[in-house]
């Protein structure tokens, strides 16, 4: 996989979160792994395809994800805001891939994504596409968000 | 006062888009899938229509395709985080008058819907 790809989806999660939330993330770390399995409690799954195609999941934990949520709609009572947290962080992983699609289409090529989808807890049984994955992470004032990337180029 | 459908599904992002074209306009319905807002634009008939592309069952393009085959005067602004450009040529050629990227400034909503009418 493009090590390319890293610095697209940085600066997208960098800009949806200035954009939609306010908050300032910083890189912490990079590493490679096999497979887009998430190492926190709450994931995100899309899939991608198209000129590039794989999934992309993006990690956190509980607090992280209600803290997401708290920013996108303030002024929700606790009660009301349980039930936004998971649409919250999906619109979250939406607008980040989305936005880095734009740059992983270029000028003339279709990326297409999948809705997202939620999981949540240790007991997630999901089928993670085994291709080589950047594994990002990203801080900020919620905690840790991690950002799997596991994309081919079509035909790769 | 023009009436609209918002199509996302997204449960926040509905409650967003509410919120701005309240100021202005009236919602008459919101709709979580593509197939719903076949179904709630037909029932409705709403002066304009914000709808996502990512969506289940029924993608916006195909929901755009659909909606402006059987109603050629249909007012649809696309709202989507897919913001590539062929899609948004392929949006503007189905019949889209518009097309927003998520993240978006509620400013650039409403002067997308303000234009719908002018």
């Amino acid at each position: 996989m493009k090590a390319e790809y890293a610095n697209i989806f940085v600066n997208s999660a960098y800009s949806v979160f200035r954009q939609e939330i306010g908050a300032k993330l910083s890189r912490q770390s990079l590493t490679r792994k096999n497979a887009p399995v998430p190492s926190l409690p709450v994931s995100i799954v899309l899939g991608i395809t198209g000129a590039v195609r794989g999934q992309v999941v993006y990690s956190m934990d509980t607090a992280f994800a209600t803290s997401v949520a708290k920013a996108m709609v303030p002024n929700k009572l606790p009660h009301e805001l349980k039930s936004l947290v998971n649409s919250a962080v999906s619109e979250i992983a939406n607008m980040i891939t989305g936005q880095a699609s734009i740059s992983l289409a270029g000028e003339n090529q279709l990326i297409h994504l999948t809705p997202p989808a939620v999981f949540s807890g240790r007991d997630m049984t999901v089928d993670f596409l085994a291709i080589p994955t950047i594994c990002l992470g990203l801080i900020c004032e919620f905690g840790r968000l991690e950002i799997n990337i596991a994309l081919t180029e079509d035909g790769a | 006062m023009q009436t609209g459908l918002i199509v996302d599904d997204a449960a926040v992002m509905r409650m967003r888009l509410r919120d701005i074209l309240e100021t202005r306009y009236k919602v008459v319905a919101e709709a979580t899938n593509g197939q719903e807002a076949l179904n709630m634009y037909e029932h409705y008939k709403p002066d304009f229509v914000t709808l996502d592309i990512t969506m289940p069952q029924l993608n916006g393009l195909e929901v755009l395709s659909q909606i402006v085959s059987a109603h050629p005067e249909a007012l649809v602004v696309i709202v989507s985080a897919v913001g590539q450009k062929k899609m948004v040529f392929e949006a503007i050629n189905l019949g889209a008058k518009d097309f927003i990227i998520k993240p978006f400034e509620s400013a650039r909503v409403l002067k997308a819907i303000d234009r719908l009418f002018e």
